[in-house]
């Protein structure tokens, strides 16, 4: 394994140190690159003066709230949905239509009524949320092995008993997997959300750093955005595994 | 079975209007100020408007046209260069986890970097629309092209085929399901960074229609525009979908 | 030993040179010999059966006569060069049929691939490709794709591609192994007449030692662990063979008889 772990690295080194060398030796006078060595100068110092972490909480806090509600809402749908066929016949027309709708396209209008701050991020990262968690948990009830719904007829359970007892710890690993899914998305829309105009977090912060023309601090929020999202969606990988083992799994996607 | 099929479409249809006549209620009781909810009378009314005065036109042919240049050469690159990293185990080595670490990026975060390097033009939202749309196209390839049968490599061995035959009769095909899969996903990212991008850069399309009509309080207007974005994303992906099931008719033939 | 011909009428002079021949051919694979110090001449026209217990590397050897393995020591030949790499003239038919065939294609697309890569002009495929599907009995298949057919059909259009390339030897790779019992014994015929026109040379893999005396002119078995060759019977039975008459056949019980004993003795 050891040979894998060091090509993969290869390149990504390799660049670095090419840039590096390259940036200082053209002294190069450019809005848009710097030298990786003051990239993490930058970044060390906005997490000293703490701009950065603020920041990430901003954004983090959003990303959060986002997907809990547009998460709780496509929970609700998409097992209701799961489990009674007609109804998701019924809804499939408003679902469709809707769906497609870019979550950022909603961006003006959640602007005029909520004005900017973390209310307008929090909607259009829920509506964001709500589709993925949708489609796949209302996927997980329906693929619950059929000998698991015998049983609970068998058993006599009422509805609530049925879905709290059955239903839901049966399709939990798939729904975790939707959550993981929409976690990645809601840090990807509230990232989006306020570069395009939210003036908080991390997408601001980077935005702010463009038009200070400090390339530096920009490509190190750049940097830090990206450890973000790796650090999630690692985060949420291994959560899997040791909640529910890879062979759970097995065959999903990454 | 298939009237049964088509009166649940039918059911579903008036469940939608029938949550349209709902909005219209909302609407006409003003629960929500019109300035933020227009009815959708109001809405469908601008919609017309903005056609026959051309207006919306424009702009839907604007928003369409960043996204697919974008997506166009998001295409060209991501396909070829994903036909070479993946067709090779060495470079996949090399050059997979890279692009592994790379994909929960939020690539909308390469805006500002574009706007440094090509200020807020057209450039701009070419190069980031590409950009968001080259991952998912590059690395369903290279998953694609990683992952052809072995056996089929023997049969080119055997058949003595030229590398090109190779690429083109074979592998090519053999991952097609994925590059498509992959294509899919790009013009969804194509639409979401088209839009952000006319939003920030003041570029004609659909994205700064919609703000304009925001800041004016124009909510029909601004409506129209919404669910017009809606029907893009729709049809893109509607056409994504037919070409799909012409393309891979050997799949779903058969046991 | 006249009255029993091989296949078809071959000259004595071509008799003489060997068509496939490895010499002293030994393999490594990952730390393992698979096969040690193997010496075989195949003759052209000659069909060859090759058997052993599992593991014994009898596929290793075929994939050397195909040139998809470079031996670790001495050398393969065919008529008389060495084989550095697969041939377009040496045909594979492998076990695995369904991967062996491009299911985006259908039965048609397939057998145009080989006639793609020998260079037939456009206008002579449809022909040639509807004759060879004719010749493997699958007249009205061409549109059909891999997918729709059944594993029988999928090996004959494998056998059909495989023809399509004009090969002057035939490798096949325990081709019936997957296949019941009842299409395997159609398959086996097909085979002998449809190789009964051209006068290519075989090899043939199988774990089944009934099929092997059916089919071969001669048999040869492999030792396992590493793979060497412990016997090698010429097969004495008048041609053309059928399913109930030859296995009826005294001599072919006897065969039989002395291939068993020989697996048996080569498992312990």
């Amino acid at each position: 394994m050891n040979a894998e772990r060091l090509k993969a690295l290869a390149l990504p080194v390799g660049l670095l140190i090419v840039l590096e060398l390259w940036a200082r030796s053209v002294d190069i006078h450019s809005d848009a690159l710097a030298p990786p060595s003051a990239v993490l100068l930058a970044l060390f110092n906005a997490f000293g003066d703490g701009s950065i972490l603020s920041a990430t909480r901003d954004t983090l806090a959003s990303a959060f709230a986002g997907l809990v509600v547009g998460g709780a809402i496509g929970l609700f749908l998409g097992i209701a949905l799961g489990i009674f066929q007609p109804l998701d016949r019924l809804m499939e027309v408003t679902i469709e239509s809707l769906r497609p709708i870019p979550s950022i396209a909603l961006l003006p209008i959640a602007l005029i009524a909520l004005g900017f701050g973390y209310r307008m991020e929090i909607v259009i990262v829920a509506f964001a949320c709500v589709w993925p968690i949708l489609i796949l948990s209302r996927a997980a009830v329906r693929s619950i092995e059929p000998r698991l719904i015998e049983v609970s007829r068998a058993l006599r359970l009422s509805p609530g008993d049925r879905i709290r007892k059955i239903i839901i710890p049966a399709a939990l690993p798939r729904i975790f997997l939707a959550f993981r899914l929409a976690a990645g998305i809601a840090l990807i829309v509230a990232v989006t959300v306020e570069i395009a105009i939210n003036p908080i977090g991390l997408g601001a912060g980077i935005m702010i750093a463009q038009q200070a023309l400090r390339p530096d601090l920009m490509l190190a929020y750049l940097l830090w955005i990206g450890l973000i999202g790796y650090a999630l969606n690692a985060g949420l990988l291994a959560a899997q595994q040791h909640l529910f083992g890879p062979a759970a799994l097995a065959g999903e996607v990454r | 079975m298939n009237w049964a099929l088509t009166l649940w479409r039918l059911a579903s249809f008036a469940v939608a209007a029938g949550l349209i006549a709902l909005w219209q209620l909302i609407a006409n009781l003003k629960l929500v100020s019109p300035v933020f909810l227009p009815g959708p009378d109001r809405a469908w009314a601008a919609l017309i408007r903005g056609f026959s005065n051309g207006t919306l036109l424009d702009k839907t042919i604007g928003t369409l046209e960043h996204m697919f240049y974008g997506w166009l050469v998001a295409s060209v690159v991501g396909i070829a260069l994903g036909a070479m990293i993946g067709s090779s185990k060495a470079m996949r080595s090399y050059v997979a986890p890279s692009l592994e670490f790379l994909r929960p990026l939020p690539v909308s975060a390469i805006i500002p970097v574009a706007i440094a390097l090509f200020g807020l033009t057209q450039g701009m939202a070419l190069f980031v629309i590409a950009f968001g749309a080259i991952w998912p196209m590059l690395l369903a390839t290279i998953h694609g092209f990683g992952a052809v049968e072995p056996r089929l490599y023997e049969v080119a061995r055997s058949l003595h085929m030229s590398r090109l035959a190779v690429i083109f009769k074979i592998a090519l095909l053999s991952a097609s399901p994925d590059i498509i899969s992959g294509m899919r996903l790009s013009l969804t990212v194509s639409l979401i960074l088209a839009v952000v991008c006319e939003i920030l850069a003041g570029l004609d399309g659909l994205g700064h229609w919609v703000l304009l009509s925001a800041r004016a309080f124009r909510s029909p207007d601004l409506f129209a525009g919404v669910i017009l974005l809606g029907v893009i994303g729709y049809v893109t992906a509607l056409a994504m979908s037919m070409v799909e099931a012409r393309l891979l008719r050997w799949r779903t033939s058969g046991h | 030993m006249t009255s029993v011909a091989l296949r078809k009428d071959i000259s004595s002079a071509q008799l003489e040179k060997s068509h496939i021949a490895f010499s002293q051919v030994t393999l490594d694979l990952g730390g393992k010999t698979i096969i040690e110090n193997v010496s075989l001449d195949v003759k052209p026209g000659e069909f060859l059966c090759i058997i052993g217990a599992s593991g014994c590397g009898k596929t290793t050897a075929l994939r050397l006569a195909a040139g998809l393995y470079q031996p670790t020591s001495g050398h393969v030949s065919f008529d008389g060069e060495p084989m550095r790499a697969p041939r377009r003239d040496v045909a594979i038919v492998f076990q695995d049929y369904g991967k062996a065939l491009l299911p985006w294609r259908t039965a048609a697309g397939n057998v145009a691939l080989a006639l793609e890569t020998i260079g037939m002009p456009k206008a002579q495929r449809p022909a040639r490709i509807d004759e060879l599907l004719k010749k493997v009995g699958l007249p009205n298949h061409a549109d059909k794709y891999p997918a729709e057919m059944s594993g029988g059909m999928q090996q004959r259009l494998q056998i059909a591609r495989c023809l399509a390339q004009e090969p002057k030897a035939l490798l096949m790779d325990e081709p019936f192994g997957a296949l019941d019992a009842m299409t395997r014994q159609g398959l086996q015929d097909e085979v002998l007449s449809l190789l009964d026109a051209s006068k290519a040379t075989v090899i043939f893999v199988t774990h089944d030692l009934e099929e092997a005396i059916y089919l071969g002119d001669r048999v040869v078995g492999l030792l396992p662990h590493p793979g060497r060759i412990g016997i090698d019977l010429p097969i004495n039975l008048p041609r053309p063979r059928d399913q109930l008459t030859t296995r009826e056949n005294p001599e072919f019980l006897r065969l039989r008889r002395e291939l068993f004993d020989f697996i048996k003795a080569s498992e312990a």
